[in-house]
């Protein structure tokens, strides 16, 4: 619970310093909207020489796509301590060593420790995309769609988040190497990869590609927008997507816990 | 005296991967690596009795800050015992560290971003300080350290000199019982490390602070530590006073000599030539081998001497040859030399 009212001090903290200079913080996030809203445009000026792709027609594709915009932009301002560019930089300059020395929750801190207010620009382009998508299509909203919508964006939320936290752990393996030579040497090796490496290729774009999109967006979609699905699939599979993020946000945190306790015994 | 911090036979190993190369390598490391095992901490004893400030030095990668983070539960052990504060550090970590503080002069415990009173705010917080003890700490300690200049700014924009003195008043606001100091002093300027010195004195001296101190900078012992710890190669090899060091490693002196004339060569017995620049020579002798007067006495009677000076060679350069020289090798140091 202390720690819970830590990570709010922190977040609102660092949205003050954020705010200090408010015109170039506007601008940015505004800036963040047009460039992201571009690819947008984009691809709706070439979809409207259609009318629809696989019988799904441009506002049925804005609504998930604004919907998954709005989460990841969602995600990436709260999950930001685990991206794996901060994350790195954090292990390899001792900045987590620093935290494990704070007597609070590691985990809180780590979310506490990065929070990106301008990722608003990506919430905010995605939000634009969703509402656009409401105009052009006409959503038979039911008590159940009201309730599942907000649960669906908080299951996307988790999910990326997740493979934040999964991509931030696998950084304890692939940073040991280099941290054990600044033990002899002060100064760390700038070279690091891509750390999801660690995992084969088939596993991370199962878990990166094919299940959010299937999964998390495109049936979950196929229900609030009432379309029938060509593979046939029964409807509870509309459904998993809670489901599927709870395990993968569980798996991901036993994982991160793994991570810190391999850290402590061999790296660094 | 219950010690407050026991460590028996402590070691810590590392390996050190040989990763396989390319694709397939990569896919292999997974499985199958092989793997050098360094002995970074290797059987370490010693006890650290509350109140003491005790120095930790030795040379670069003699598993100095590997002990520190093994004392601060940063790094498990591979065996032995420790116990500091009555805790099992990596065991007991948040318990353990609320009663511990930890500098290191590498790296800042504060928040890059935020003002430095929002970082003292935050230090609060975490360690749940009482307000008023936080205030009276607070107060006392931005006098020493003169933090008055640059509350206001945001850490990445302070001098390293600034840095360090608003980390060690961040390390020492919640009263902690031990505190871990690693190269508080590196790279700042003689009156930086003067102001650090006396703050590290004071804190000691008058709350009784336990104070481990690892540094390379043998003038920060030498000014604050009574009992020094010396470690190379992972293993404790010096364990007392200073100055029963010195005593018995410090006994060169330095002669130099400016000729009156210039002599192809000199030879002077039970003295070396460390330096030669003209009629200028440098000589270096053992204090227990010759005294001073009757080194001159000998130089006097075979050449025409201008002017000459005796000095006490510098500590750095007693504690530089023990290291280079392995001196306490083999050297019949009983190692739980009562310091304390």
């Amino acid at each position: 619970m202390r720690s819970i009212k830590l990570l709010f001090h922190l977040i609102r903290l660092q949205i003050r310093s954020q705010l200090q200079y408010p015109v170039s913080f506007i601008l940015e996030v505004i800036s963040g909207v047009i460039i992201l809203g571009f690819y947008f445009v984009a691809f709706a000026l070439t979809f409207s020489r259609f009318d629809n792709i696989g019988g799904w027609n441009l506002g049925e594709v804005a609504f998930v796509w604004g919907l998954a915009e709005f989460s990841f932009g969602t995600m990436d301002m709260f999950f930001s301590g685990f991206d794996y560019d901060a994350f790195g930089p954090m292990i390899r300059r001792g900045q987590f060593d620093q935290l494990l020395l704070r007597p609070a929750n590691i985990t809180l801190q780590v979310f506490g420790s990065r929070f990106v207010l301008r990722r608003l620009g990506k919430m905010i382009e995605g939000l634009a995309i969703f509402i656009y998508s409401l105009s052009l299509i006409q959503v038979d909203w039911t008590t159940l769609k009201l309730i599942y919508l907000p649960l669906l964006v908080i299951s996307q939320v988790f999910f990326f988040g997740s493979l934040f936290i999964i991509g931030a752990t696998t950084t304890f393996w692939t940073m040991e190497r280099l941290e054990i030579l600044n033990i002899f040497s002060y100064g760390g090796n700038e070279v690091m990869s891509y750390p999801m490496h660690i995992f084969p290729r088939p596993i991370r774009m199962l878990f990166t590609y094919i299940v959010p999109a299937i999964l998390l967006s495109y049936y979950p979609a196929v229900y609030i927008l009432g379309k029938t699905d060509p593979l046939g699939a029964p409807a509870i599979v509309s459904f998993l997507a809670p489901f599927v993020t709870a395990v993968m946000f569980w798996l991901a945190i036993r994982f991160w816990h793994f991570g810190i306790k391999n850290y402590q015994s061999s790296g660094s | 005296m219950k010690p407050i911090i026991s460590v028996q036979d402590l070691s810590k190993d590392f390996k050190i991967y040989r990763n396989h190369q390319g694709y397939l390598g990569a896919f292999r490391n997974l499985f199958d690596r092989k793997f050098d095992l360094v002995h970074a901490v290797d059987g370490v004893s010693f006890d650290v009795q509350p109140g003491e400030l005790v120095g930790y030095i030795g040379p670069n990668g003699a598993g100095k800050s590997t002990t520190i983070k093994m004392l601060t539960g940063l790094l498990v052990p591979t065996s032995g015992t420790l116990g500091v504060n009555g805790y099992l550090p990596w065991k007991q970590r948040k318990e353990y560290v609320r009663k511990i503080g930890a500098v290191f002069g590498q790296r800042t415990t504060l928040w890059w971003d935020l003002p430095l009173t929002d970082s003292f705010d935050l230090i609060k917080h975490i360690y749940d300080i009482p307000e008023n003890i936080f205030q009276a700490n607070f107060n006392h300690f931005r006098e020493i350290l003169e933090l008055d200049p640059f509350l206001g700014t945001p850490v990445r924009s302070l001098s390293l000199g600034q840095r360090m003195r608003a980390d060690l008043c961040a390390a020492f606001l919640h009263n902690p019982s031990l505190v871990f100091l690693d190269e508080p002093t590196i790279g700042l300027d003689v009156v930086a490390k003067q102001r650090i010195r006396d703050f590290i004195q004071f804190i000691n001296q008058e709350m009784g602070t336990t104070i481990l101190l690892t540094t390379h900078d043998i003038s920060d012992v030498q000014k604050l530590c009574e009992r020094v710890l010396i470690i190379d190669h992972g293993k404790i090899l010096f364990d007392g006073k200073l100055a029963t060091l010195l005593a018995d490693f410090g006994g060169r002196r330095i002669l130099s000599v400016e000729f009156a004339e210039n002599y192809p060569e000199i030879n002077l017995k039970d003295a070396e030539v460390v330096r030669r620049d003209g009629n200028q020579v440098v000589f270096s002798f053992e204090r227990k081998t010759i005294s001073a007067s009757k080194l001159i006495n000998r130089l006097s009677a075979d050449y025409r001497i201008a002017d000459l000076e005796v000095q006490n060679q510098p500590i750095e350069d007693t504690i530089r040859q023990i290291y280079e020289d392995q001196l306490l090798y083999n050297h019949p140091y009983d190692k739980k030399d009562p310091a304390s």
